[in-house]
């Protein structure tokens, strides 16, 4: 069993819209394990993206606290989180969300220069990272919406990952892409994996979650059960895929 | 009318969604609005001051005053039979440069004074006398005197308060029994006319010069100045005297602008203030109309499919910003109905007369239409850039922006902060917005260094303003009687302990001409210049020999003479020609300081002799308490021999004292330069002479142009700090919304940012450090106009020195309030959530 890397005791988050008060988590206690692929699936709306924003330190959750490692980063100021994201954090979502005025490469080197000094290291390691993610040379110049939507998340990935965060977390990171694109970009998570990164990732797709060693489920702001899978690649995908789709619909998927 | 009930409700709902911004911007408007609107209708009504004035007071347009010694029966007649002066009056007064009074602290303080008896007031204009008192009071009043408006106005005194008017060592108290309007003699400047009883003008008729006073009306109405050197030419013709020496003229523009000159000024700053602000408000409304569209292109496109055209777009635009101007304006505009009067209350009070007093409503409402038809060309100007996005490219967020540009500042080579180089990259990609910006801190700087250093220079003691006077600003200028040999009285004065230096020099009373200009100068005569200390020639040198002379550098200017041109000069139809050897930095008499030496001036004026000693004291000598050791020392001036006593005393002590009052006013008035007297009494006989009679006047210089520029320094003072302020306001308003501004246009980025781990401190500097590149080549760009601007005014007008570190020091914190403007205006950074942007 791996360490804890991530977990939660009493996690609550809870909006409030118009005097009208939304409870979207509820007293959730979680742990993320080190060099776990772990996949948070659950109905819309049953709060599994406030989960990945409270654990990554991108909101404050509004009761309960969260542990990174032994410390308790629940009380810690924006500023502070911001510190916290940037060292042990890297983000991949859904929208992608490139910056649109950056070059592709220079949408790497802003995430990866937030946290270390410029050194020909690093611009080769983002230059590695690009090539192993299939981003030609030819294309490091070019601006986002130069590119496709496959090779945009990718150099999301890699910005996401320059900075050998602790934990890698992913919002439904195939959600806006074509299929052919989604399989690539799992691909890479899944290499990612098997090199020992963390990684959290919500969606709703089982395709995805098949890719992950450990699924939750959460239904109302609660952890409903949980299922573990041997490492992707290391099984039967039939028996695995079964495995997974008997676990939904036990939680009533 | 639909579309345009949506039209204006889609304004009004972006003013409501960025309320702070719209406010600021009002905030602008408003500032111009009661700036431009108060200064253009205030200008109505001090312009109609003087017409007022003349009205109401029956005035002369032109006056000529020349001393009762220079003056010959034959000039009235003279200038009567010029065809073009209608209306002639002659009255008299007496005046003096030399007289000073007692403040309320009971300290000297000097001020030109002419007195003058009812009646003679009255030949030269209508009295209106505006008294508190009672017939009754007035007469039971002891010396009663009634004064200038002016002198209610600035110097405070009220019917009832004494007057104490010092002249050498004597005292002479007068009662204020009333006010009244005049134009002459209606400034500290100039002096002020008092009107005085009989009586009291019978005793300093003894004492003061005596004046002939001619007033007459120019036939075509206005000006003068062309005929009043015709007639001064044709009185020096016909008589062969120098007219020009002791004469005082005053002709309509004079007079005129001697009474508006410092509040039109005023005005002018108000309105050049104003147009920085609206010039300001001009690269805001550009500023917040792209950002708008290019946060709200989706919209726009969505605006689109659903049919609104790109022109009901643009218009919404417009409206949004004259709403915003109207509310502006609205506010503006009360403003300008409580600043007018006031502004109006002060140009009264400048001038020191009372106006007409109506607020003209006409230019407010110019003023108005002019702001809200400027906004609406920017807005629509820049508006009209929706067109360029129709629906598809709108839906998909303007792509064919920002495509193919070139790549600026890759972070690949970033050496130190990421943080800087993000906001230098930041700065390229905005580099139109930049240049906008640049405009309105080169402006704003412009503005405040010019006014720091006409501040500094202005809220400093009176001997750095002295540096501009162009003339010797000795401790005491002593007019010697004229049968003194000054240079051997000045060898006298040296060896006084309290003496650190005495230079003979002339008494500027007198003028010569430049004949190829036909223009009057006024000689000041030094033997030699070395000995100066307040004359800087600006180019070239002091003269040596005496065929040079030295010129002011407004002279210099306006007849583009340069130094080794040479020039003539005429006394009495003695001509001659001198070269210039140099220019000299000179405020004071309009720029007609001829600097000369003594044998140069012998060249034209052959009796010609130095009589008037400046005289400067050594250190820690109280200037007034010298003066009175003067008189002690040197026997009696003209004042105490025509005010001593002889109530008390021995019979031969009376006859003395009667007789001495007789040769002081001789000498003072008739220009008699020796007498002597035998007067037999009995066996005794009483003998007498002049000798004792060495100075005619003594003046504190100091004193007089602390009287003279003191209120103008002043205002100049309150008047840059004020141009300071608001300057400062603006930069501060124009960072405010260009932050604001940015913020919205680029939250999408800065959330992926704070996602990434950018702290919103560190977010927020970015941004501040993307306006420093503009803000210090504004800064650099202004100082550097703004010091040449001062250089050129100090050609013009004399030597403002500039505090190049203090200037320096004045950039640095320039800069830093522009970053620290920036960096709080960037705020709304920390308001960004990043989950909820990561959401969408």
């Amino acid at each position: 069993m791996s360490s804890s890397v991530l977990h939660t005791e009493k996690l609550c988050k809870t909006f409030s819209n118009g005097g009208v008060q939304q409870h979207v988590i509820k007293n959730l206690d979680i742990e993320i394990r080190e060099k776990d692929f772990t996949v948070i699936m659950g109905a819309s709306g049953s709060g599994k993206s406030t989960l990945l924003y409270a654990l990554s330190g991108m909101d404050k959750p509004t009761l309960g606290k969260v542990f990174f490692g032994k410390e308790d980063i629940s009380g810690y100021t924006n500023d502070q989180l911001a510190v916290f994201r940037r060292r042990n954090c890297g983000f991949v979502f859904q929208s992608i969300h490139l910056l649109e005025n950056m070059t592709v490469f220079d949408n790497i080197m802003t995430g990866a220069l937030v946290a270390q000094k410029n050194s020909p290291e690093l611009v080769k390691k983002a230059e590695e990272l690009l090539r192993k993610v299939g981003i030609k040379e030819e294309i490091w110049k070019k601006y986002p919406n130069q590119l496709s939507g496959g090779e945009c998340q990718r150099v999301g990935i890699v910005r996401a990952v320059i900075n050998d965060p602790a934990i890698l977390f992913a919002d439904e990171p195939t959600g806006s892409l074509n299929s052919s694109s989604g399989r690539d970009v799992l691909d890479i998570f899944t290499e990612l994996h098997s090199k020992g990164q963390s990684i959290v990732m919500v969606t709703h797709d089982i395709k995805t979650a098949l890719r992950g060693n450990r699924v939750i489920f959460i239904s109302d702001g609660s952890v409903v059960g949980e299922h573990e899978m041997p490492v992707y690649g290391s099984d039967d995908l039939k028996k695995r895929r079964d495995g997974l789709q008997d676990f939904l619909d036990r939680m009533g998927w | 009318m639909t579309v345009m009930n949506k039209i204006v409700r889609l304004s009004w709902a972006n003013i409501k969604k960025h309320k702070l911004e719209a406010v600021a911007l009002m905030i602008l408007v408003m500032l111009c609005m009661m700036l431009m609107g108060s200064a253009l209708a205030s200008f109505g009504g001090i312009k109609e001051i003087f017409p007022y004035t003349m009205k109401s007071t029956e005035s002369f347009q032109n006056y000529l005053l020349m001393t009762e010694n220079a003056y010959d029966e034959e000039y009235e007649d003279i200038i009567r039979e010029d065809e073009r002066v209608e209306e002639l009056v002659r009255s008299q007064a007496v005046y003096s440069m030399s007289t000073n009074y007692l403040d309320r602290s009971g300290k000297e303080q000097a001020l030109y004074m002419c007195f003058i008896t009812m009646d003679n007031n009255n030949k030269l204009q209508k009295t209106n006398i505006e008294t508190s008192l009672s017939d009754e009071e007035i007469a039971a009043l002891e010396h009663p005197v009634y004064m200038p408006y002016a002198v209610q106005d600035t110097m405070g005194y009220k019917e009832g308060d004494k007057f104490d008017m010092v002249f050498g060592t004597r005292k002479f108290s007068f009662t204020v029994a009333g006010f009244y309007d005049t134009l002459l003699f209606d400034s500290a400047g100039g002096g002020f006319k008092m009107i005085i009883s009989d009586s009291d003008y019978h005793i300093l008729e003894t004492v003061l010069t005596k004046y002939e006073i001619i007033g007459y009306n120019d036939c075509k109405g206005e000006g003068g100045t062309e005929l009043l050197m015709d007639l001064i030419n044709k009185c020096t013709e016909r008589s062969h005297k120098d007219v020009s020496s002791g004469i005082i003229a005053l002709t309509y523009n004079s007079i005129d602008e001697g009474i508006t000159y410092g509040i039109k000024l005023m005005l002018k700053f108000l309105v050049i203030m104003a147009a920085v602000i609206i010039i300001s408000v001009a690269v805001m409304i550009r500023f917040r109309i792209v950002g708008d569209i290019k946060e709200h292109i989706v919209s726009i496109g969505v605006l689109e499919a659903l049919g609104y055209r790109s022109r009901e777009i643009t218009l919404s635009y417009v409206i949004e910003y004259l709403i915003i101007s109207l509310a502006g304006i609205a506010v503006g505009t009360g403003g300008c109905m409580l600043i007018t009067p006031v502004l109006l209350h002060i140009g009264e009070i400048i001038a020191g007369h009372h106006g007409s007093g109506s607020v003209a409503l006409v230019p407010m409402a110019l003023t108005a239409l002019a702001i809200l038809a400027f906004v609406a060309f920017i807005a629509f100007i820049k508006a009209n850039m929706v067109r360029k996005y129709p629906p598809v490219r709108a839906l998909r967020k303007g792509i064919g922006d920002n495509h193919f540009k070139k790549e600026r500042l890759p972070l690949r080579n970033t050496r130190k902060s990421v943080h800087l180089r993000l906001a230098m990259k930041g700065f390229l990609q905005n580099f139109k917005q930049n240049l906008g910006l640049t405009l309105c801190i080169t402006i704003s700087s412009l503005s405040i260094v010019v006014s720091f250093i006409m501040f500094s220079f202005f809220s400093k003691d009176m001997n750095a303003i002295s540096a501009s006077a162009g003339m010797e600003l000795s401790n005491l200028r002593i007019e010697l009687m004229s049968s003194v040999n000054a240079e051997e009285f000045a060898e006298e004065l040296m060896e006084m302990p309290e003496v650190r230096k005495a230079v003979p020099t002339s008494s500027m009373n007198f003028l010569v001409t430049a004949s190829d200009f036909n223009e009057k100068m006024l000689p000041l005569a030094f033997s030699d210049y070395s000995v100066t200390e307040n004359i800087f020639p600006f180019e070239g040198r002091f003269p040596e020999h005496d065929n040079e002379v030295m010129i002011s550098s407004m002279f210099s200017k306006v007849y583009k003479l340069k130094t080794g041109d040479s020039m003539t000069l005429e006394y009495l139809n003695v001509k001659r020609k001198y070269i210039v050897s140099g220019v000299v930095t000179s405020v004071t008499n309009g720029g007609v300081n001829l600097y000369i030496t003594d044998d140069g001036l012998r060249r034209i004026i052959p009796t010609y002799s130095p009589d008037t000693i400046e005289l400067y004291l050594n250190d820690g000598v109280e200037t007034n308490d010298f003066r009175y050791v003067l008189t002690e020392k040197y026997g009696r001036s003209i004042a105490d021999a025509s005010q001593g006593s002889i109530q008390n005393g021995t019979y031969e002590e009376k006859i003395k004292a009667a007789a001495e009052k007789k040769i002081a006013e001789l000498m003072a008035n008739s220009g008699a330069s020796h007498i002597e007297y035998a007067i037999r009494s009995g066996d005794t006989v009483i003998k007498g002479n002049s000798d004792g009679f060495i100075i005619r006047s003594i003046m504190n210089i100091g004193d007089i142009l602390k009287t003279q520029l003191g209120g103008l320094a002043l205002a100049i003072a309150i008047l840059t700090s004020l141009f300071m302020g608001i300057s400062a306001l603006v930069v501060m308003i124009i960072l405010f919304i260009l932050m604001e501004s940015s913020v919205r246009k680029q939250r999408r980025e800065f959330g992926i940012m704070k996602g990434m781990g950018y702290t919103s401190r560190e977010l927020m500097l970015q941004l501040a450090f993307r306006i420093m590149p503009a803000s210090v080549f504004s800064v650099a760009i202004g100082t550097v106009v703004g010091v040449s601007f001062i250089k050129l005014l100090t050609s013009f007008l004399g030597r403002i020195s500039v505090n190049i570190p203090a200037v320096i020091v004045l950039d640095i914190i320039l800069l830093m309030f522009c970053f620290a403007c920036a960096y709080i205006g960037a705020r709304k950074i920390k308001k960004i959530s990043v989950c909820e942007l990561m959401a969408e």
